[in-house]
């Protein structure tokens, strides 16, 4: 079904194109058959290839050192270098603390309860008044939405929730009223987790 | 665990079981309910490598390559992405580079212009019947503007399903959907009155 608002020769193109393509039997069986001779797939699976095309929950990959890849190490090195400064001269900065977002910085009180363990104490909020449920989901609660409900402030309309998190990089999202919506105050993820709208906290695990 | 293998009433398990439960299926060691997702979706992954590729021997290759990615890779799928969107982002993969192999070849082999020439040169028989006419107009366009294309208007994802496809942000995916349908009506208006 084409979109109403189209032309009508471009809902013609569409339904033209659209028109099923024959699936070969024989390509179907050499398929299976080749699926057939594969091991079974498991929750745990890494491919071994290099392969890149599938969004990763974990990158451990095979490495090959080539005079290309050594350039590349060199390169991601130093740019994790000048990130690494980055996270250190940020995490220093007045009303920064230790933590990179908009999330903690909205609550620079946190960090003085960041516990022995490094693990950080970070608030998120989200100014939503006219939501009735507001979850947190992200890659510290497998994504979980009813993991991580936000409490209402009803003088202000704003959802709040704070959480410990370990040091590293953390997608995240906000689940209002059952759609998925980025954190409109953080940056957006930069990679290609899975091309929806997701939010990064960067925790820098220094203790101030 | 082994499960009983679904009954094979036509269309019963289109119904009852969607992609993510058959992909929980795969993970938890019913391998048959592969094939299920590979009749799903096959025909639309071929369907969308022919109009990419230009022909079917390409563009079964490269849907091959990509259910076999696919299964290898099952266990990083997640429940929150559509089986979908998830197996294009494969696809559209595996179709760039495709056409980066084949130009490649191209590049090795068709050194005499003579040669070159000829090979364009639109066969007669082949120069009647709408659907010609759209492929050689799909196959007119950039291959970016034609990813987005057939995305948006064939394959009838989302913008952000094609964001997750190919890695491309919305706005730029809906500049390539718009520059592709302002060529392809021009470049039909050059054949037929489809524009009009």
């Amino acid at each position: 079904m084409s979109a109403p608002e189209n032309p009508r020769w471009l809902n013609e193109i569409g339904d033209e194109l659209r028109r099923e393509v024959p699936v070969r039997a024989a390509w179907r069986s050499q398929l299976l058959d080749d699926i057939a001779r594969l091991p079974v797939p498991t929750a745990e699976d890494e491919i071994d290839d290099g392969d890149r095309d599938s969004p990763r929950r974990s990158a451990s990959r095979r490495i090959v050192l080539t005079p290309f890849t050594s350039l590349a190490a060199a390169v991601v090195f130093c740019a994790l270098g000048a990130s690494a400064m980055y996270v250190a001269l940020a995490s220093r900065a007045p009303g920064g603390r230790d933590i990179i977002a908009s999330r903690s910085r909205t609550d620079p009180s946190s960090t003085a309860s960041a516990s022995a363990t490094a693990q950080e104490l970070v608030r998120f909020q989200l100014s939503a008044p006219n939501a009735s449920h507001v979850a947190l989901v992200g890659s510290f609660n497998e994504w979980n939405p009813v993991a991580t409900p936000l409490t209402r402030d009803p003088a202000t309309g704003t959802w709040v929730v704070s959480l410990r998190l370990p040091p590293g990089r953390h997608v995240y999202a906000f689940v209002v009223d059952g759609d998925v919506t980025a954190d409109p105050a953080a940056p957006r993820a930069a990679d290609n987790d899975f091309g929806s709208a997701n939010s990064v906290v960067l925790v820098s695990g220094r203790t101030s | 665990m082994r499960f009983v293998t679904p009954p094979s009433v036509p269309g019963f398990n289109r119904v009852v079981m969607t992609d993510a439960t058959l992909v929980r299926r795969v993970l938890e060691g019913d391998t048959a309910a592969f094939t299920m997702l590979v009749d799903r979706h096959a025909a639309a992954c071929t369907r969308f490598a022919i109009r990419m590729l230009g022909n079917r021997e390409d563009a079964e290759d490269a849907t091959q390559e990509s259910f076999i990615r696919a299964y290898r890779s099952l266990g990083r799928y997640e429940e929150r992405q559509a089986f979908r969107t998830w197996l294009f982002q494969i696809l559209v993969n595996r179709c760039r580079t495709a056409a980066l192999r084949r130009q490649r070849r191209q590049r090795m082999f068709l050194v005499d212009d003579n040669a070159v020439a000829l090979a364009s040169v639109r066969p007669a028989a082949e120069s009647s019947g709408v659907r010609e006419e759209l492929q050689r107009a799909i196959d007119a366009l950039d291959p970016d503007q034609r990813e987005a294309f057939l995305l948006k208007h064939v394959e009838q994802l989302s913008y952000d399903e094609m964001a997750a496809a190919t890695g491309v942000g919305v706005s730029a995916l809906k500049m390539r959907v718009k520059r592709a349908c302002d060529r392809m009506q021009w470049l039909l208006r050059e054949v037929s009155d489809v524009g009009t």
